[in-house]
């Protein structure tokens, strides 16, 4: 078994010294993988979905918490709950579908049936069952999430009940997730039709590459070449530019036009200013989110924004906007379940540039998503290399980065726990820290506990 | 129906379930063969090139202006930028290319209403090899095609692809579909 001393170890964190690396290991070791699925995602709090994918009573949909395969569940009386999607009996998957809405939920193999809260609604051929007394000393129903909460119709759960509030796990970055909903008066939806893919490679890539501006122009500079191409040529299709390569000369050297920020619950964002808001399909609220909002928070929703809430889900805005879940299915593999989320009630040409952008740029058939997983899976085979175990790849902004906010958080009343305002060619690294950091807390906490278990069991 | 007298009657025969399949593994041989010019070639520029995503267990989506597709172009401009990709060195994915076998089966002729042209539909699958993993994978699925006849012979009017494992593994292109 691993240790806290041993997890603590692969992150050499000397801030005093200029020094932040990660060992290979974190992405490449099974028993590390084992731990952090036990710490983060079966320790702790994760995202779900949202709330507006059950719009009636009765609906539900099914994820994943962890290992664990669960049923999120609008119950008659309008309350959400998750659920472990297990029957009790033999446990079979109750809920067979991604989506639907049902008042029973009728397991397939005994038909034990569940209404909507979860509560065991019959046992077949329970009085003729021979039953002994002591059965009905376990509860039958379907076992709820040990904590499950809401904030501003994005839904999360723990399996382990002793953590704290959602409130205190969101902390300082619930002003970023208000920036998303806050986008239309009814909030955001996901346009039909989810798109998933699978990579060869450790899921922490993904949580870093979604926040890496270093890699942009290194990886995509085919999807960035077809845009001009598509300007040279008025293309018809409705990818519009937003990347706009003359401003490139515009700016200034150390100006800042974008930045990170870091939060202690390992939650992060990374942000540019739009070279082109005017591309944006937002961009027909521009006014009327000023009037609702103020100048200063309308600002920030033209910004390119990319949110990760620690541990498995991203929000990534720029040209459209995607909400990624992150399924870490073993140390070498990754499922991804994508959707393009969208302000409720926007104008039919605004959803469909948003559409026509996000499959440009995210789909795992478009023109630049694949090139990213790609690389992950090519960063997983030279991993397995530990000649040189430390890896260099946390070491840009190091001596941009502060504590607390900037100027530009100010605006929002943004509280993040360090900044860095950056031009376009800073790239920070720094922004991974937040990751690793509250990755290590939680992993080590849970790696002595799971040690002594071990102990005890081989004692 | 006779043409009027001294007007000659243009409108070619409906399409043979035997040419049709011809044209559509001549598609499959282009793309395997990476002749990606005469690919192009066969697509009129109006094309309509369709890949819908999933919404439910038995449902594609329907409408691309309101749901998401895996791909979706208006006209052949957007295949003349995969194609541009595939070749350009820039696209790590695509370099080194994957190489492709397509399979194209159970072509029929399903609708020659129009004339000058036909709905044909078919079956196909295509094993994908990827050279720098070793890897190997396989993508199914049914084709739909809208084919027009032109001066220059029958082209696509227009090419549904229905990919039945949608959880793609990594990346999916129009060579691999």
């Amino acid at each position: 078994m691993i240790t806290s001393n041993e997890i603590a170890g692969l992150i050499d964190d000397r801030p005093e010294d200029g020094v932040f690396r990660v060992h290979r290991r974190l992405f490449t070791d099974p028993d590390v993988f084992e731990l952090e699925m036990k710490a983060i995602f079966e320790g702790g709090w994760v995202f779900l979905g949202l709330a507006s994918q059950l719009p009636c009573p009765n609906d539900y949909f099914t994820t994943t918490i962890g290992r664990h395969p669960i049923a999120v569940m609008r119950a008659a009386d309008g309350s959400i709950n998750a659920f472990i999607n297990s029957c009790p009996h033999k446990g079979a998957r109750v809920c067979q579908l991604e989506q639907g809405n049902a008042k029973l939920h009728v397991c397939p193999y005994h038909s034990w049936s569940f209404d909507s809260a979860g509560r065991n609604r019959a046992i077949k051929g329970k009085a003729q069952g021979a039953y002994s007394d002591g059965f009905d000393h376990d509860s039958h129903d379907l076992r709820p999430v040990a904590r499950f909460g809401e904030y501003r119709g994005l839904l999360f759960a723990s399996l382990t009940a002793d953590v704290g509030s959602l409130q205190d796990h969101l902390g300082e970055a619930g002003p970023l997730i208000d920036l998303i909903v806050d986008q239309s008066p009814d909030g955001i939806e996901l346009v039909p039709g989810a798109v998933s893919f699978t990579f060869e490679a450790n899921w922490k890539l993904q949580l870093e590459n979604c926040s890496d501006q270093y890699h942009f122009s290194s990886v995509h500079p085919s999807y960035l070449r077809i845009l001009e191409r598509r300007t040279e040529r008025a293309f018809e299709g409705s990818t519009q530019n937003i990347w706009d390569v003359d401003k490139v000369h515009e700016e200034v050297p150390g100006e800042p036009t974008g930045g990170t920020y870091s939060f202690d619950q390992g939650h992060v964002l990374n942000w540019r200013m739009s070279d082109v808001p005017q591309a944006l399909p937002l961009f027909e609220r521009n006014e009327i989110l000023a009037q609702r909002h103020g100048t200063a928070k309308r600002d920030w929703m033209m910004h390119s924004r990319n949110l990760t809430l620690f541990p498995n889900v991203q929000f990534a805005e720029n040209a459209s906007s995607q909400l990624r879940i992150i399924r870490p299915i073993s140390v070498g593999l990754t499922e991804m379940r994508t959707y393009c989320m969208a302000p409720i009630g926007e104008s039919a040409e605004a959803r469909r540039k948003r559409i026509r952008q996000y499959e440009d740029f995210f789909n795992p058939s478009g023109l630049a998503t694949p090139d990213d997983t790609v690389v992950y899976e090519s960063c997983q085979e030279g991993n397995a290399s530990l000649g040189s175990p430390w890896l260099q790849g946390y070491g840009r902004g190091m001596c941009a980065s502060r504590k607390g906010p900037d100027r530009f958080a100010d605006t929002i009343d943004l509280k993040p726990s360090s900044s860095v305002a950056a031009d376009r060619w800073l790239s920070d690294e720094t922004v991974f820290h937040a990751y690793y950091r509250a990755w290590r807390d939680r992993v080590s906490a849970v790696a002595d506990t799971e040690a002594a278990r071990a102990k005890g069991v081989s004692a | 129906m006779s043409a009027a007298p001294g007007v000659q009657d243009t409108a070619p025969a409906p399409l043979s379930a035997e040419a049709a399949a011809t044209l559509l593994y001549q598609e499959a041989l282009y793309l395997d063969e990476r002749r990606w010019d005469e690919w192009l070639a066969l697509y009129l520029p109006q094309a309509r090139y369709w890949v819908p995503a999933w919404k439910s267990e038995g449902e594609v989506t329907s409408d691309p202006d309101r749901e998401i597709s895996l791909i979706f172009y208006e006209s052949r401009a957007g295949l003349e930028d995969r194609i541009w990709r595939l070749k350009s060195g820039l696209s790590v994915a695509s370099s080194p290319l994957r190489r492709t076998a397509h399979t194209v089966t159970n072509v029929l002729v399903t609708d020659v209403s129009t004339p000058g042209e036909v709905e044909v539909k078919a079956t196909w699958n295509v094993g994908v090899y990827d050279p720098r993993r070793k890897t190997s994978h396989i993508f199914f699925g049914r084709y739909a095609y809208r084919l027009k006849s032109t001066a220059d012979g029958w082209r696509i009017a227009a090419k549904t692809i229905f990919l039945l494992n949608d959880n793609i593994p990594a990346v999916a292109d129009v060579y691999m579909l």
